[in-house]
Formats: structure tokens, C-alpha cells, sequence
């Protein structure tokens, strides 16, 4: 009895173990709710764009150029051998990868493409380790898997790869909508309604394949920006080019069709990329006469890499690439003013600002300076701006080629802002605040300090944002004015870096939104 | 014989950087005993586990992080302790320009009970919970504070008091239920996995330690390893900044010391990391001031 009565009391005595145990596991699920995605899904376009056709192309002369083949007639009978083949083979058929992949791509392809463009150049975005002996390894295009990878996907070659991705999308859309409109070749399900389709009815002509042309197309420009990703960027194509046939919409001619036109775009598109300058951007014999110049500007105390080993400075040449939406003479005549130099009263002022943050950080600032900091292993401040653009096209119903349309005037201006801000870094080759002693809550970009480069790029982004989406304007330029102040807030720019950047980015914007403007 | 204070903290779960303390003793406060204590530690490192690529890194030089910890134990019953702590936490780089970061970091509440099995032979059951206490920057590793989450613990232990002596053995197995960070960035990449939300899931992780010992009522001596391994997570990436999704283990061996000849007394740690993934080789010392006193009946 005393031993039953003994153990009943070791069991009492467990009784607070359990109820702690308890408690903290409620309050752990209360803590650890991982936020879900949101899903874009599947949806019916606004609108069709029928006139798409007739907007002005970057690359190609216009939607004309390269000829789309004329379609058979849907009562020819080779046709109609592709129709049964669809019925036959495909529809009610489909594995569930397949009806998975439908609804993943089926949210849009140029939007699903851009996506894994961000997600390639975060993976790419780290810079190269130093040897044994302190150097720092160049990036090889033809070794791009080995230590260091290829390419060293920094905001420069970003916004550059995200250009021509975007660009090629939209020429290569222009031309389907062209070829769509002036064929109308409706879809499979139209032709016949036994074919239960399994994306959104429009009465988009299906020929060619629009989601076939943008794979092709997507394809050859990531598989050239991103030489390392062969297997994977061919995994996604293989798929991606087959939506059309597997929602019923498509038969196998209206994606060869699109095949072809991606490529033949594509191939376009990146002849311009290979004479474009970017061959020339990390020439680093120029380093020595950009220091003298800017020291026979003014600039006192040039910049000097902070990082041990000394390395050499990010893409000194990359202004010298060739610009989208304005020519050289105007890059000139746009660039800022030269900034204040060591000494004067306007930098003590500024170095002063960022000697008070740095003591006095508050914990919003250095939100803010973390969520808009965008450094090694992201998209960079140029996928930011993508993902932004993207997003709000997607809840705005685009369609395909109004979606590639957007990203294709966010993506030159960005490109734009990006070379127009470097050619200004190199210009004047003005220090760092960290060459004053201060630290940094975001890490050190490995470049010269003015302008600032995430001030360019967003201004530029939330000027073309502000045109295509004019009633959320204000939410754009306080994007771009938090992401102008993270700098100052990160402590890795002068006040006055960011404030020129701002106006620079502004003016590169409207270079991009007066192209637009020649189509409405 | 009065049995006086006991902490002994391991310093695993340091994730990358930091510190995540544990009262993991067999030792036991007796019934409204209250002990009291002040313990401040330095962890510092200056190679780590890039993945498992063991470098060192000039741009950071060595990485220190000073914590200041409160802490007390109540003996609720002869055999069931409270235990509750909050530290301070302060980090800082020798070289390069990343800037320290300092805050409260996670308060931690746990108990603890013995079941005597035979004699000489007892098991214990410890389990708690530590939760951010203030909303440091976790994203900013190796510099942040720590990881930001919830981290709930439940561990067993076997201890085994050689008969007629001071000597000791005692092993130690746990998990530790981890909760997610919450970013101030809304992308991140986990693996190659890019994930376009603000919260980072914080990997689960085992441990076991084994020590052995020998306890007098006024001094402690405690030799131990302790291994340490989140059963998911990524890898860092070449030259890329640790993050709290990482998959990190380590291996490490240590020594703790107590000497309380009366209410007050001090107690000390030397811990050293052997081998490790996704994390630093880090050492730490630590020393603490012991108060003891009842709670009046």
C-alpha cells in the first residue's frame, strides 16, 4: 500500500513537467507558422491585346520581321490528324506532373520564366572566394560549374541577363500576336468542343503557341546568360513549350510554329547581347587611368576596395555597354554632377549623418536597410524591381504579351539605370563612407560609392511602374525612396549618393517610359 | 547534505554563431531553495565550416560574442526544479566592416525531474522552451544574435553514481523542436530553392552529450562531448554568409568547474569545437556567480 501510494505521487509530481511541456508546445505552433507563398494561378487576361501585333519591337525591326509560316486551315486534313492525335492522346490523359505543370505555367509563362530567372540569379550571386595565393579567380562562360561559378550573377549582369530576357519575351510576343491575329487559327477546344480545355477559355487565336515561343525563346537567353544550368533550363523546357497541347488549347503545329519563332527571335536577340559590351566589362587595365581621371576631377580621396584580399573593383566597364533607351551622348549628358569631395562642408555633413546612424540605429532602419538590402545570394535590387513589375501585372489580369510588354520597359531601364550609374561610379571613382571608419549593418559592395546603385535602379523601376500602373504610383516611389534610404541606413552611401541616384534613376526612367508612350 | 547551486550550460544550438543555453545537470535544488546567477561568457572563432570546407575568412578576422545571462533555479520539489534565464547578447568582428549587433536575446524557462531507478541509478527528464525575447535581426549572420526563433527542448538522462564514491557518469539525448526566424527581407534562398515570404524555418536538431564527473557538495568537476546536428536544413553556399535555415553539427568537448563553499560561490567552462558543418570552430569560456537562498516558508 505505502509502495502503490508512493508511486501514484511520483506521478503527481510529473504533473507540472507535462503542463509546461504543454504549454510551450502551444506557444511554439503560435511561433511557428512558416507564412505560405502566395500561388499565382491560372487566370483570364483582362485582355487580349489584340492590337499587341503593331507595338514596336526593341530588337526586331518590328512584328513582321520574321515571317510565321501560314497555318493549314482546320478542316485540312493534316490538321485534323493533329486534332485527333490531341484527342487521342492527350486529352484526359495527362499524368499529374503534367496537370501540375498546366496549372503552374498556366499562370503565365512569361511571369513563370521571370520567376526562374530571379531564382538562377540568386543562386549565381556570389562573389568569387580568393585563392590560396589572394587572388580573386575570374568567372569562366566555359567552366561555368567550377569554383568560381559562372557568371557571378551581381546587380550589373542581372539587370543585363533580366534585359534580354524580357525583351526577347516581348519581340518574340509581338511577332505571335502578329502571326495569331493574322492567321486565327482558333484553339484545339474551339475547333472542337469534345476537347475539355484545361486553362481559362480566351479567343486567343492558337497559332502559333505563345507559351512554346516564350519557352524557346527563354530558354536560349538563360541558357546563354546561365551556361551552367543546360539540364535544368532543358527540364523546364521541355515542359513549358507542351502547356498549349496538354490545357487542349494547342495541337503540335501551333508549338512547332512557336518553337521555331522563339529561336528565331532569341537568336536576334542575342546577337545584339554579344556585340553589346558586356565582352569588356571587367576590363581591369582601365582601373588605373579611371583613378587618375577622377583625381584630375577633383575627387581627393579616390575609392579603394575595403575587403582583404584587395579585390578588384565590380565591372569597371560596364558603362561602357550599350544602353537601350537612349544613346551615348545623352548617358553623358544625364550623368550627375560631380559629388561633394573630402573636405567640404555638405560631405562632413553627410559623413555626419551616417556617424549618428551607426551609433543610434533604430530597428526600423535597419529593417529597412535589410528588406530592400538585396546583396550576395538574391536577385539583386534589379529582380526586386522584376518581381514588383511581375506581381503587379499578374494581379492586373495581363496578358502574355502585356505582361512581357511590362517587363520588357522595367527590364531596359533597369539595364539602363544600371550602366548609366556605373559609368557615373567609375566617372569619379568617390570613396566609401567605410574609408572614414564607419562599419555596416549589410555588408560592403566592392565599388565605388556615387551614385548610388540601388537609388538609380529603383527610381528608374518606380518611374516605368508609375506609368503602366499610375494609381499606385505613391506605393512605388516609397518603395524606391526606402530603398534609396536603406543605403544611408546600411551605412554604405553618403546622403548625397542616393539623392543624385534618385534623380539620375528618375531620368533613365522616362527615357523607357517615352519609348512606351510611342505605342499608345 | 545540503545540495548547493548547479548550472551547468552547454553551449550547443550555437547555430552558427550563437549561444543557446541548457541547464542540463543531474544536480537538484532542494524544495524552495532558490539559487541565483550571473554568468558571462565569450564565444570567439576565426575558421569555420563553409558547408564542410574548413576556411577562415580576413573580411571577419575573429568573431566574438560577449553574453551577459540571468539566471535562476527553484526547487519546486525536492525532485522537480524550475529553471528560467535571459541573456544579453553582444557580437563584434576584428577585421572587415560588419558592424556588431547586441539585444536581449531568448528567455528560457525549463524543468527538470529525477526518477530514482535504483541506487546510484536515477533518469531525468528535462524540458523547456527559449523565445525571442526582443526583435533582434537574425538575417545578418554571422553577426546576428541568434537565430530568432522558438526552440523547444525535451531531453532524457541516465545518471550513474559510482556506489561509495564522488564519481559520475551521464548521458543525454534530446531534440530540440524549432520554430521559424522571422526576416526583415520578404526572399531568401533555402538549397537552391528560392522562397518568397519573410519567415525562415529553423531546422530541427538532436543532441547527446556524455560526461563524466565528480561532485562533492561545495565543487564539481565535469569533463564531457557533446554532439550537436539539425536533422534538415542547407548547406552554405562557396563564400556565401551562414543563414538560419542551415543544416549545422558539431562536435565539441569541454570542461565545467563549481566551487561553492557556502551561499555564494563560482562556477566556470572551457568548450571547444572539434568538428563541425555549417558552423565555426568556436570556443568559449564562461564564468558565474552563484547565490543560494531559501524562500522563506
Amino acid at each position: 500500500m505505502k509502495i502503490l501510494n508512493k508511486k501514484y505521487k511520483n506521478i503527481l509530481s510529473l504533473i507540472p513537467s507535462y503542463l509546461l511541456l504543454l504549454t510551450s508546445y502551444l506557444l511554439l505552433q503560435s511561433c511557428t507558422k512558416l507564412e505560405l507563398e502566395t500561388v499565382a494561378e491560372p487566370y483570364l487576361p483582362a485582355s487580349l491585346n489584340e492590337s499587341g501585333g503593331n507595338w514596336k519591337t526593341f530588337v526586331l525591326a518590328n512584328g513582321s520581321e520574321i515571317t510565321v509560316s501560314k497555318p493549314l486551315d482546320v478542316k485540312d486534313a493534316s490538321y485534323l490528324k493533329e486534332l485527333d492525335s490531341l484527342k487521342n492522346n492527350v486529352v484526359g490523359k495527362l499524368s499529374p506532373e503534367q496537370s501540375q505543370a498546366v496549372n503552374y505555367w498556366g499562370a503565365g509563362a512569361v511571369y513563370r520564366w521571370n520567376e526562374i530567372a530571379r531564382e538562377l540569379a540568386a543562386l549565381y550571386n556570389l562573389p568569387p572566394a580568393a585563392n590560396a595565393n589572394g587572388v580573386y579567380p575570374v568567372p569562366d562562360a566555359a567552366n561555368p560549374k567550377a569554383d568560381p561559378m559562372f557568371p557571378f550573377a551581381n546587380p550589373p549582369y542581372t539587370a543585363r541577363a533580366l534585359a534580354y530576357l524580357s525583351v526577347a519575351q516581348y519581340d518574340a510576343l509581338i511577332t505571335t500576336w502578329k502571326a495569331k491575329y493574322t492567321y486565327n487559327r482558333p484553339a484545339a477546344y474551339t475547333v472542337d468542343t469534345q476537347i475539355k480545355p484545361l486553362l481559362p477559355v480566351s479567343t486567343l487565336p492558337a497559332y502559333p503557341s505563345e507559351e512554346a515561343v516564350v519557352a524557346q525563346a527563354s530558354y536560349q537567353i538563360l541558357l546563354a546568360m546561365f551556361p551552367g544550368e543546360a539540364d535544368y533550363l532543358k527540364s523546364k523546357l521541355d515542359e513549358a513549350k507542351n502547356i498549349g497541347i496538354w490545357a487542349g488549347k494547342n495541337v503540335t503545329s501551333d508549338v512547332s510554329a512557336g518553337l521555331k519563332l522563339g529561336a528565331d527571335v532569341a537568336t536576334k536577340v542575342m546577337g545584339r547581347a554579344k556585340t553589346d559590351g558586356m565582352g569588356s566589362a571587367n576590363n581591369q587595365a582601365l582601373v588605373p587611368g579611371l583613378v587618375e581621371h577622377a583625381k584630375a576631377t577633383g575627387i581627393n580621396n579616390p575609392w579603394a576596395s575595403q575587403e582583404s584580399p584587395i579585390r578588384p573593383p565590380m565591372l569597371p566597364n560596364y558603362g561602357a555597354v550599350k544602353t537601350w533607351n537612349f544613346d551615348r551622348v545623352t548617358l553623358e549628358k544625364i550623368r550627375p554632377a560631380k559629388p561633394y569631395v573630402d573636405g567640404s562642408a555638405e560631405f562632413q555633413k553627410d559623413l555626419e549623418e551616417l556617424q549618428s546612424i551607426q551609433k543610434n540605429q533604430t530597428r526600423e532602419q535597419a529593417r529597412i536597410a535589410n528588406y530592400w538590402a538585396d546583396g550576395p545570394g538574391s536577385y539583386t535590387p534589379p529582380g526586386h524591381w522584376h518581381r514588383i513589375a511581375a506581381n503587379e501585372a499578374l494581379a492586373a489580369k495581363y496578358s502574355e504579351i502585356k505582361m512581357a510588354r511590362v517587363l520588357a520597359f522595367i527590364g531596359t531601364a533597369l539595364m539602363d539605370a544600371g550602366i548609366g550609374c556605373w559609368e557615373t561610379k567609375y566617372f569619379y571613382y568617390s570613396p566609401r563612407p567605410q574609408q572614414y571608419g564607419l562599419k555596416t549593418s549589410v555588408g560592403l559592395p566592392n565599388f565605388p560609392s556615387y551614385t548610388s546603385g540601388h537609388s538609380t535602379f529603383s527610381f528608374a523601376g518606380a518611374t516605368v511602374m508609375n506609368y503602366f500602373f499610375p494609381e499606385k504610383a505613391d506605393l512605388f516611389n516609397n518603395y524606391a525612396q526606402d530603398a534609396s534610404d536603406s543605403r544611408v541606413y546600411g551605412l554604405i552611401h553618403f546622403r548625397a549618393d542616393c539623392t543624385m541616384g534618385r534623380e539620375h534613376g528618375k531620368n533613365i526612367g522616362s527615357y523607357s517610359v517615352t519609348r512606351a508612350k510611342l505605342d499608345e | 547534505m545540503k545540495k548547493l547551486c548547479f548550472f551547468l550550460f552547454l553551449f550547443v544550438g550555437l547555430g552558427n554563431q550563437i549561444i543557446a543555453q541548457m541547464p542540463n545537470d543531474h544536480v537538484y535544488m532542494a524544495k524552495k531553495d532558490i539559487c541565483a546567477a550571473v554568468i558571462y561568457s565569450n564565444t570567439s572563432w576565426n575558421q569555420y565550416w563553409e558547408n564542410t570546407l574548413f576556411r577562415d575568412n580576413q573580411n571577419l578576422g575573429t568573431v566574438s560574442t560577449q553574453s551577459y545571462m540571468l539566471m535562476a533555479a527553484y526547487g519546486l520539489k525536492d525532485n522537480t526544479n524550475l529553471i528560467a534565464s535571459i541573456p544579453y547578447v553582444q557580437t563584434n568582428a576584428s577585421a572587415g566592416n560588419l558592424l556588431g549587433q547586441k539585444g536581449i536575446q531568448d528567455a528560457g524557462i525549463w524543468v527538470k525531474q529525477k526518477v530514482q531507478i535504483s541506487k546510484g541509478l536515477n533518469s531525468q527528464f528535462v524540458g523547456g522552451i527559449t523565445v525571442p525575447v526582443s526583435n533582434y535581426v537574425s538575417e545578418f549572420m554571422p553577426l546576428s544574435i541568434g537565430n530568432k526563433a522558438t526552440d523547444l527542448q525535451v531531453r532524457g538522462m541516465l545518471t550513474y553514481q559510482i556506489p561509495n564514491t564522488k564519481f559520475y557518469t551521464n548521458a543525454l539525448v534530446g531534440y530540440h523542436l524549432r520554430g521559424v526566424s522571422k526576416l526583415d527581407r520578404d526572399s531568401y534562398l533555402n538549397g537552391i530553392t528560392m522562397i518568397n515570404t519573410a519567415t525562415a524555418d529553423v531546422p530541427d536538431a538532436m543532441e547527446a552529450s556524455f560526461k563524466v564527473g565528480y561532485l562533492k557538495w561545495d565543487n564539481q568537476v565535469e569533463l564531457y562531448v557533446d554532439h550537436f546536428a539539425c536533422v534538415s536544413g542547407d548547406n552554405m553556399r562557396r563564400n556565401d554568409m551562414p543563414f538560419p535555415t542551415n543544416k549545422t553539427m558539431m562536435t565539441s568537448v569541454g570542461i565545467y568547474g563549481k566551487y561553492q563553499p557556502k551561499n555564494i560561490g563560482v562556477n566556470a567552462r572551457i568548450q571547444h569545437v572539434l568538428q563541425g558543418v555549417n558552423t565555426a570552430q568556436m570556443t568559449t569560456y564562461s564564468v558565474g556567480l552563484l547565490y543560494q537562498f531559501t524562500l522563506l516558508k
